[in-house]
């Protein structure tokens, strides 16, 4: 992706590149209803050009932390909120989120939840038309905003026919139109491939370093952005433990946050052959309905206390072959068998709740057996969460939640699709090691992107590529 | 087409659909509606569709049992509080199947204005309550997305082995559905706000000049009405 027809921001005279741009002073947040703080006597400052990577574990107060810069906190959410929050001399505590559009912009965390319209040019255009522009500078800054993304090409397109990765990137190009001094960026390469988080990442490097604008960036796969930030922040519930260049961070995250800078490391692996084939695909075709195959002759076999990860770009299939294996989808073509009982996580689980108490919903398929669901919760690390609402948990969780629903069914093949999504490389670490763990009583089927993750936990890994495997 | 001609045209089927006294031109009506609708993708229109035949379906049924006219019982049934002798008359039963045909074509013209006007360019072009028409067409795109979330549910469920099936288990989705519905329109209100949604300096966006296509529309309109107050 080219950095491409987008002006530098006009600068005061006498400005320079490095001014400050935002600035936290002691502030201190809390969500309604919550008695514990988001936000504890956070300050830091903000210079034009600069990356900041935010890290820090699940709810930690990342995203608070970007939305707090955005306005949102407390204007959108409410809660009690102290401190001051500046930005280009904006007080955000008096200046509305909408008042800031054209000074800071902000890129969430799921792509699909931000569509407005339904096409990419109308998309893009949202922002720059309610800042009041006249429709010539509106043209101008929707084809300079996508020609910075490389997605030129999408300009007619419908936002419907996107996937997950197009979508990331014309939500870029729709905070981008609003020409801000200040991009955040909440973990904006959760649902991308490898290839695509890196290019992802390069163009924001590259657009802060040609336009001067300031990006905070939150992550939970750090190894990329560290590569590009200039700085590194780093919370613990809601306290500010870490501010520093790239360089020091990287020690100091060495010493204290392992998880964040260090590899996986590989679990250890099973010795010997594996047990009996649990799932058998053979020459495995499949399309929907707009008749693009999106699987051809594709074959696999899961055995028995072993881990197959399924690794290939973004729309190569991993997610069809995976629902294939665990008869969620039927082949068109070839043949699929599972022998015995298989449990599927799905992308997002903790969005597909159904249950008003956390313990109901992992006893759900385990018919009712709620000591045994209490049993679940707790090897998640949800004891004491048994009562609550799903949808109360955090996002991290809830996510937990959704495991311990399909773990509770005991399969014989576990399929978890993108189960790291989102999650912390701690948690991550933790996960690995509980996969493994429980690894020889089944075979698991294991899709994901996070491709450190799948090389540290799995016994093989599988790569799809295009319409064909690569096994 | 502009949204005024798409809504002239809407305006002019529902008038119509409301007027008309003749059940061949009510039918014919009805019929190019849904001509029309077919015409669209599949997978869009049989949601509208699955509504319209159930709703139809339902005033069909509930009309000869409410309404007291005719005198030829084609069945006679007890006698209820409030609602009367619930007997079926053969004037009930074409009374019923006219009043079904207006619901059907009303319901056909505002499914094809859904699925067939450029929802981006009635929302950016209009400025006569824009909150209300950007509301409407947030609830048009909510559809689908309320079809994908059934489906996730229901996929999430039997990865864990739980089947879904009959009303009472589907309806069971309805609170979560609901609750995530909300979750997402919350992620969306926050995204509009953060790209300026509700300043008061928005921009107005040019209007093109009508062309020979939308004057044919609203001509059409206008003749649609006219003939049906005076012939159809």
């Amino acid at each position: 992706m080219a950095v491409t027809g987008y002006p530098r921001p006009a600068l005061a005279p006498g400005e320079s590149i490095s001014a400050r741009i935002g600035c936290i002073e002691r502030l201190a947040f809390s969500y309604p209803g919550s008695e514990a703080e988001a936000l504890v006597d956070v300050s830091l400052e903000l210079e034009r050009g600069e990356v900041a990577l935010v890290l820090g574990r699940s709810g930690s107060g990342k995203s608070t932390l970007l939305r707090s810069l955005a306005g949102l906190v407390p204007h959108f959410h409410g809660g009690r909120f102290s401190g001051s929050v500046t930005v280009a001399g904006l007080d955000t505590r008096r200046t509305a989120p909408a008042a800031l559009a054209g000074t800071v912009a902000t890129l969430f965390q799921d792509p699909e939840d931000q569509i407005v319209f339904d096409r990419v040019a109308s998309e893009v255009s949202f922002g720059p038309e309610n800042l009041g522009l006249q429709p010539g500078e509106v043209a101008r800054r929707v084809a300079s905003s996508l020609a910075a993304v490389g997605a030129e090409h999408l300009f007619d397109r419908s936002t419907r026919d996107l996937s997950g990765g197009e979508l990331q990137r014309i939500c870029l190009a729709s905070a981008l139109a609003l020409e801000p001094q200040l991009l955040l960026l909440d973990e904006p390469t959760s649902q991308l491939d490898p290839e695509g988080a890196a290019a992802f990442l390069n163009l924001v490097g590259a657009l802060a370093r040609e336009r001067g604008m300031a990006i905070v960036l939150s992550e939970q796969r750090p190894a990329l952005p560290l590569e590009i930030c200039d700085r590194v922040l780093f919370l613990e519930q809601g306290r500010l433990l870490l501010d520093t260049p790239r360089a020091q961070a990287i020690e100091w995250l060495e010493e204290n946050a392992p998880a964040f800078v260090e590899p996986p490391k590989a679990a250890s692996k099973q010795d010997g052959e594996p047990g009996e084939v649990v799932c058998e695909l053979e020459g495995i075709g499949y399309a929907y309905q707009s008749g693009v195959p999106v699987l051809e002759n594709v074959s696999l076999e899961l055995c028995r206390g072993e881990i197959v990860a399924l690794a290939g770009p973004n729309g190569c299939g991993k997610t069809t072959l995976a629902k294939l294996a665990c008869g969620l989808l039927e082949a068109q073509e070839g043949r699929a068998l599972c022998h015995g009982r298989s449990g599927y996580l799905s992308q997002d689980p903790g969005r597909y709740v159904v249950c008003e108490r956390a313990e109901d919903e992992v006893a759900l398929g385990i018919a009712g057996d709620l000591p045994r669901a209490r049993s679940w919760l707790t090897e998640l690390g949800l004891a004491g969460s048994e009562r609550r609402h799903p949808r109360d948990l955090s996002s991290g969780e809830r996510e937990r939640l959704g495991l311990a629903a399909v773990l509770a069914t005991e399969p014989d093949l576990l399929v978890l699709d993108e189960p790291t999504r989102g999650v912390d490389p701690e948690r991550k670490r933790e996960l690995g090691e509980m996969l493994r763990a429980g690894s020889e009583g089944r075979a698991t089927l294991l899709v994901s992107h996070d491709l450190a993750f799948a090389r540290s936990v799995a016994d093989r890994v599988v790569a799809l590529e295009g319409v064909r495997a690569d096994a | 087409m502009k949204p005024s001609a798409a809504l002239a045209l809407l305006g002019a089927c529902v008038v119509a659909a409301l007027v008309m006294a003749h059940p061949l031109s009510q039918t014919l009506l009805a019929g190019v509606l849904l001509v029309l609708l077919m015409q669209t993708p599949w997978r869009r229109a049989r949601l509208f569709l699955l509504g319209i035949a159930v709703s139809s379906f339902g005033l069909f049924l509930i009309w000869p049992l409410t309404a007291h006219v005719g005198s030829h019982p084609l069945w006679n049934g007890p006698i209820l509080p409030v609602l009367g002798s619930l007997d079926v008359t053969r004037e009930e039963l074409a009374a019923g199947a006219v009043q079904t045909l207006r619901l059907a074509t009303v319901a056909l013209a505002f499914a094809l204005w859904a699925l067939r006007l450029d929802q981006d360019r009635l929302v950016r072009e209009t400025r006569l309550a824009r909150r209300s028409v950007l509301i409407v067409a947030l609830a048009t795109r909510l559809i689908p997305t309320l079809e994908r979330d059934a489906a996730g549910f229901v996929e999430a469920l039997r990865g864990r082995g739980v089947e879904v099936e009959g009303l009472r288990g589907r309806s069971r989705l309805l609170a979560p559905l609901v609750a995530s519905s909300l979750e997402r329109a919350l992620t969306l209100a926050e995204s509009m706000e953060a790209r300026g949604y509700g300043r008061p300096d928005r921009a107005r966006v040019a209007r093109a000049r009508f062309s020979w296509r939308e004057r044919t529309a609203l001509a059409f309109s206008l003749l649609l009405i006219v003939s049906s107050l005076l012939w159809l």
